[in-house]
């Protein structure tokens, strides 16, 4: 901004210096949010345990996630942070011998909890996965899926939703004129933006998203961070990346993690400027443990 | 330096530019300590080399420049890496600048040899000694990583700047007693500014050194001992502070 010193003082007034009065500092420019007010928790795990059989692959986990921020989980691979993700939607249901224990409040309720309903659960936390996973249907059809599943919608309201959530997910002006072909026939990059459509069709609250653009290309990895900066307004989003400067670029708040355990969790920019722990500096500047 | 990168080359090019970048201190302070010799002995050859030799500064601070930039391309430095990398490139252009002003006063140096001595002269080999001295001990606690050290060089700017005032003071009387003094105590006052301009950009290092270290700025406020900008009349306000706050 440039300051038009002429309009402030008439030409003759400005041979004399204001020595009573000092020049009044520009209006100082609004802080940004994250500074200020910390946004609503909208997840909160307390002593979160998991086992895969009997091995220990989370030692007691504290943690929240909040409400319209991203949240990154990074370490080395076996670290946990891909199974912490797994706990949140309880996806782990799905295979025998996988069990956690302590708690996930969302909206008060431990979603551990076994009276919890893992449909209307993984309505509410959607996930997309690495690798792009669209159903062998049209693109139209993988869209539709979720919402089919919880709703009863006219066909116009259906397509309203699946126009949006395409949208949101900016791949509607790539596919609007071929909704009817193949989810199969798109490229990666798209075929992942497809599944982040499908995931926020049936309007989550959380979206967790284990390494989405570590299979992309350049291009289209810049297209899915480009999305979670714009999906972040509405939702709580957590991002597992191996990517250290798309965590950095992407997120609000790091959690490390190491052999299972929570090493240091904070605002990224503390994470990545000055961590509190060794451990976190060495990983992410790239030494030896 | 703590434990190694998993990339060798990465930690190669770091110690490229830290070896870059203690090169250049070395230079700057030996260049400075010249500039002393040649003021205190008014050897015109001594100055002149001096001046010649401000180059090499010159260019291995664009060498630290590109290192720099190569280093942030490249290996997208994070935490300590990136802090050691960004404090390169600002004690990088320091040095530069002590060095320039090392070759200020050997260029005064060959103005004053060609005219009569007069006696405060005396006072800028103290005042050379001492700056160098900082020069010397912000290098060292760059090499060793050592934020207290650099907070000693940093708080010792303060008797620097006292003697630049005393220095100011006494060359005033000079000037005034004689006016036949006023072209080499005008040199003299030169000297003195850029000596004590030495010891901020010193001061500004160890601030540097201090983030570099630590990931947190050096808040507090450091003391100060140049009072010349309230300086009036020599031998007036003693201790400098009735006339505070006029520029």
């Amino acid at each position: 901004m440039t300051i038009d010193y002429s309009a402030a003082a008439p030409p003759q007034q400005r041979q004399t210096m204001p020595t009573s009065e000092p020049i009044a500092p520009p209006t100082p420019v609004p802080a940004p949010a994250v500074a200020t007010a910390k946004p609503a928790v909208r997840a909160e795990i307390k002593d979160l345990r998991f086992y895969y059989k009997n091995y220990e692959a989370l030692k007691g986990i504290n943690l929240v996630l909040r409400d319209k921020r991203v949240t990154a989980f990074i370490g080395p691979s076996g670290c946990g942070k891909s199974t912490l993700l797994r706990v949140l939607n309880r996806i782990y249901e799905l295979y025998p011998d996988q069990r956690a224990t302590g708690e996930v409040l969302v909206e008060g309720r431990n979603i551990l909890d076994p009276r919890q309903d893992l449909n209307l659960l993984r309505a509410k936390i959607g996930m997309v996965f690495q690798k792009p996973t669209p159903f062998p249907m049209s693109i139209y059809d993988n869209v539709a899926f979720g919402i089919r599943l919880y709703q009863k919608l006219r066909a116009r309201e259906l397509d309203e939703r699946v126009e949006e959530a395409l949208k949101r997910s900016a791949l509607w002006g790539e596919v609007k004129d071929k909704l009817r072909q193949s989810g199969l026939s798109l490229s990666g990059g798209q075929q992942q933006r497809l599944c982040i459509a499908r995931a926020i069709a049936v309007k989550p609250e959380i979206l967790l998203l284990d390494e989405p653009a570590s299979a992309l290309d350049p291009i289209s990895t810049q297209r899915i961070e480009e999305l979670i900066a714009e999906l972040k307004s509405d939702y709580c989003i957590v991002i597992v990346t191996h990517n250290m400067q798309q965590a950095a670029r992407s997120s609000d708040y790091t959690a490390f993690m190491y052999l299972g355990s929570l090493v240091e969790f904070d605002e990224t920019e503390a994470i990545f400027t000055h961590p509190r722990e060794k451990r976190t500096e060495d990983y992410i500047t790239g030494r030896f443990g | 330096m703590a434990s190694e990168h998993i990339i060798k080359s990465y930690d190669e090019e770091l110690h490229r530019l830290d070896n870059t970048i203690t090169q250049m201190g070395g230079l700057a302070e030996s260049q400075l300590a010249a500039a002393i010799d040649a003021v205190a002995r008014r050897d015109a050859s001594l100055a002149t080399r001096v001046v010649e030799g401000d180059v090499e500064v010159d260019e291995l601070e664009r060498e630290a420049e590109s290192l720099v930039v190569r280093l942030l391309a490249l290996r997208q430095p994070l935490a300590r890496d990136l802090r050691l990398i960004i404090g390169s490139l600002k004690i990088a252009s320091d040095l530069e600048r002590i060095s320039d002003y090392a070759a200020n006063v050997a260029k005064r140096a060959l103005a004053l040899s060609q005219s009569p001595p007069v006696r405060p002269v005396h006072a800028i080999p103290r005042m050379g000694h001492f700056s160098q001295q900082m020069v010397k001990d912000i290098i060292d606690a760059y090499v060793e990583r050592d934020a207290d050290k650099a907070l000693v060089v940093w708080l010792r700017d303060e008797e620097l700047d006292e003697m630049y005032t005393s220095l100011f003071r006494e060359l005033l009387t000079y000037m005034i007693e004689d006016p036949r003094n006023i072209t080499a105590c005008t040199h003299l006052l030169f000297m003195a500014k850029n000596l004590e301009r030495v010891g901020d950009l010193t001061t500004n290092i160890a601030e540097t050194l201090y983030f570099l270290v630590h990931g947190t700025p050096l808040t507090q406020a450091r003391p100060k001992g140049d009072r010349t900008s309230w300086q009036t009349e020599p031998g007036g306000d003693e201790d400098g502070e009735t006339t505070e706050g006029k520029v």
